[in-house]
């Protein structure tokens, strides 16, 4: 059924609107087919394929390292972790699909440029510690903007949400377990680990996202069940978890200004250089190009892949016909 | 277990666990970069179950040396790796991919279907848990050859030209090992001779039907397992850099 | 030129005493290349026993809003021999992973039809969402032991990517509200 998508301009807009914001109020799932404002659809498809783009793109900085992982288990696990990013690119891709857009056009839409991907993944994994600490860090951020996601009032998007948010948690685990061992380890594993955490502290704070006051977004996203924390809230419930769990293991963060503060019980942080996030955000970080680059090349050396299982396809199909 | 029998079988499960290493190392150089996103998650499931299955054969070998498996996968040279030729080849394009990935595939299910019935306990064992991954891959790849061979001119072109370059080298999977013989007059491992028939068979029979011509020069057959193409020496060292960077490392 | 080829929604069976859900869509070429991308994309951890995959646009679908604007014209033509529909349906708003579960078949001479037929046979709880599927158009993964056991009984020896693996369990694991990352959700 093809869905309708209101703007403000339709003779019934503002009832429907107020219907809409009722059912999400009520705590009911928009499903395909239903009314939703075209603002709606239009901030969903933008929020998911830059999602799904994050989770693709992010294959690639931890991808690097499955040749040189040290162990077979290791290498096993690392593979798996890949997979699940691509796996979850793949929840989130079919979502957006369900508000009528063609998966092709959003590939388009990255590899022209056009689209954005979480910046994060903008910077160079460098040694194998950085593996670990991307899936303690990165996916860490990643699992509490995921969870606040997975009540989202749009039901495919809550529902590829809700199937990552119970993927995710192996991530952060088995990152974490990395860290923590290393912080045990021999000299070199302790330095690495050290220089890891450093190089990836700060990336992983922008992960969520501008300071409040800078997210235009974020009152249609809450009043609509898009988003029900704001981008500092979370950040600081990233910053009260994992800090103690750092400084636990013997590590140190790359920030001078860090201290506790008892009378709100949040870990107070330096300034966060924008400067840097928005550089990195129009393209000017140290991996934009590569990894834009690599996903080029991917799909245009697929391309011919993609062509023959459709040849192959058409041909069954003739042949089903004519007998 | 006579002293030779177990040398024998040492040896053969090195290079079955050196022939899933160095596969799942090549096809795991696609993560990230497949042609389509879901073919990604495909290949790194087969990655991920070969990997399983080298940990299953080296823990075999463990049991009889006390060989620790990291210590064999990242520490020995290129000279004292035991896998084929055809597993070091690069990963090429897709269609040279997968087509290898079938020829493996066919071999080794046809392998251990036969290798259930091992005399030696831990080996049937582990046959019979390796068998059910590998069925699925083997249905997997041998769907990939059908639909490149028969796709369009391109896909068929690619995958002949792989086909043309694999085949010699695949012939070198039925070359028993120095010592297979005596694994074999104890029931201990198939006949490579006779697994050769029905791959054979089957594989000719597949190709021919997905519009594939076998070489007519098969080109380089390798007879043994002890030296290697020139590609080894280059895949172990960045397989096993980080390793080597900090040997005193226990855990990883 | 879309070369991102069709889309598939896959339908899930964790244990034979469960419905067939819909689980996500994947993107392949022809039937057999759908059901074998199914299971690479959505049995990487256990529990499935059974799949089912049917091109995206070949399932008709009604959500509850939509019927009560309009009900779709019953296009019935009397000279069509009836066919088998498959019927999903989804009845509650709860968070869940899964979308519509299978609820059995109906027979009718068309979809509009079909849903009717639905709505009178399975009327216990109230529809929030209907799939109807022609029952040709569903292709099925082999329910044969030998399928169980390659295709969907390996992941479950998979335990490294279960979250309970790794021993470290931080105080804010628990503290997730709803990220358990328990493997699934019913």
């Amino acid at each position: 059924m093809p869905a309708k998508y209101g703007v403000p301009s339709d003779p019934d807009y503002n009832e429907r609107l107020a219907e809409f914001e009722a059912r999400i109020k009520r705590g009911e799932k928009i499903e395909p087919g239903d009314w939703m404002p075209e603002e709606y659809r239009r901030q969903l498809i933008r929020m998911i394929s830059q999602h799904a783009h994050s989770e693709v793109v992010g294959m690639l900085p931890e991808g690097a390292w499955i040749t040189r992982a040290p162990s077979l288990k290791r290498k096993m696990i690392l593979v798996a972790k890949v997979q699940d990013e691509a796996g979850h690119g793949q929840y989130l891709y079919h979502a957006a699909e369900t508000l009528g857009i063609r998966r092709e056009a959003m590939i388009e839409a990255l590899l022209t440029g056009q689209a954005k991907y979480s910046s994060v993944f903008n910077y160079p994994t460098l040694t194998w510690a950085d593996v670990g600490v991307i899936g303690w860090l990165v996916d860490g951020a990643a699992i509490k903007n995921q969870t606040m996601l997975a009540q989202c009032s749009y039901g495919p998007y809550s529902r590829a949400m809700v199937r990552i948010c119970a993927e995710e948690t192996f991530h952060h685990k088995q990152g974490k377990e990395m860290v923590l061992l290393y912080a045990k380890g021999t000299p070199k594993q302790r330095r690495m680990a050290q220089d890891a955490i450093n190089r990836w502290w700060w990336p992983a704070l922008m992960m969520m996202g501008p300071h409040d006051k800078d997210s235009p977004n974020t009152e249609v996203l809450v009043r609509w069940g898009i988003k029900t924390k704001t981008n500092d809230q979370v950040r600081q419930e990233f910053i009260n978890e994992h800090v103690p769990e750092i400084l636990e293991a013997g590590l140190t963060l790359p920030d001078p200004h860090l201290r506790y503060d008892p009378s709100t019980g949040n870990w107070l942080h330096g300034p966060i250089n924008w400067e840097e996030f928005w550089q990195v955000v129009k393209g000017n970080g140290p991996m934009n190009k590569e990894r834009l680059e690599a996903r080029r090349r991917a799909h245009a050396e697929g391309a011919w892949v993609r062509e023959a299982l459709e040849a192959y396809a058409a041909k069954k199909r003739r042949t089903a016909v004519a007998v | 277990m006579r002293s030779e029998v177990r040398e024998a079988l040492i040896a053969k499960l090195t290079a079955l666990a050196d022939d899933e290493v160095i596969l799942a190392h090549r096809n795991s150089e696609w993560t990230g970069h497949g042609p389509i996103l879901e073919e990604d998650i495909a290949l790194a499931n087969i990655v991920q179950d070969e990997l399983g299955h080298a940990t299953l054969w080296l823990g075999l070998r463990q049991q009889l040396d006390g060989s620790d498996p990291d210590r064999l996968v990242f520490f020995r040279d290129a000279d004292e790796y035991r896998c084929c030729a055809l597993v070091e080849l690069p990963k090429g394009d897709w269609a040279f991919t997968m087509l290898r990935q079938y020829l493996f595939d066919l071999y080794e299910a046809l392998w251990l279907e036969a290798a259930r019935h091992s005399s030696y306990q831990p080996l049937a064992d582990a046959a019979q848990k390796i068998i059910r991954e590998e069925r699925f891959h083997l249905q997997h790849t041998h769907a990939w050859v059908e639909r490149l061979g028969q796709g369009t001119d391109e896909s068929n072109r690619r995958l002949q030209q792989a086909l043309d370059m694999q085949w010699g080298y695949a012939q070198q999977l039925f070359v028993p090992i120095p010592g297979e013989e005596l694994l074999v007059a104890e029931g201990m491992v198939p006949d490579l001779a006779l697994i050769k028939e029905g791959w054979l068979e089957h594989s000719t029979r597949h190709l021919r039907n997905a519009g594939l011509k076998l070489p007519v020069n098969p080109g380089y057959q390798p007879t043994t397992r002890t030296y290697h193409t020139e590609h080894l020496w280059s895949l172990l060292a960045e397989m096993q850099s980080t390793a080597r960077w900090d040997a005193e490392a226990e855990v990883w | 030129m879309d070369t991102q080829w069709p889309r598939w929604e896959v339908f899930k069976q964790d244990t034979p005493s469960k419905p067939h859900q819909a689980v996500g869509s994947v993107h392949a070429a022809d039937p057999e290349h759908a059901l074998l991308t199914a299971r690479n994309v959505f049995a990487r951890r256990p529990q499935a026993v059974s799949m089912w995959v049917a091109r995206a646009d070949d399932i008709h679908s009604w959500t509850r809003e939509e019927l009560l604007e309009g009900f779709p014209k019953v296009r019935a033509d009397a000279s069509l021999a009836p066919g088998r529909y498959l019927v999903f349906r989804k009845t509650s708003h709860k968070r869940s992973m899964t979308f519509v579960d299978f609820v059995g078949e109906v027979e009718a001479r068309s979809p509009e039809e079909a849903l009717v037929q639905a709505q009178a046979t399975f009327g216990d709880l109230e529809a929030l969402v209907w799939w109807i599927v022609p029952a040709e158009k569903v292709y099925r993964s082999d329910p044969s032991q030998e399928t169980l056991e390659s295709w969907f009984a390996p992941a479950k020896d998979k335990t490294y990517k279960q979250q309970q693996y790794y021993a470290t369990v931080g105080s804010h694991v628990s503290k997730h509200r709803g990220g358990r990352g328990v493997e699934d959700e019913e």
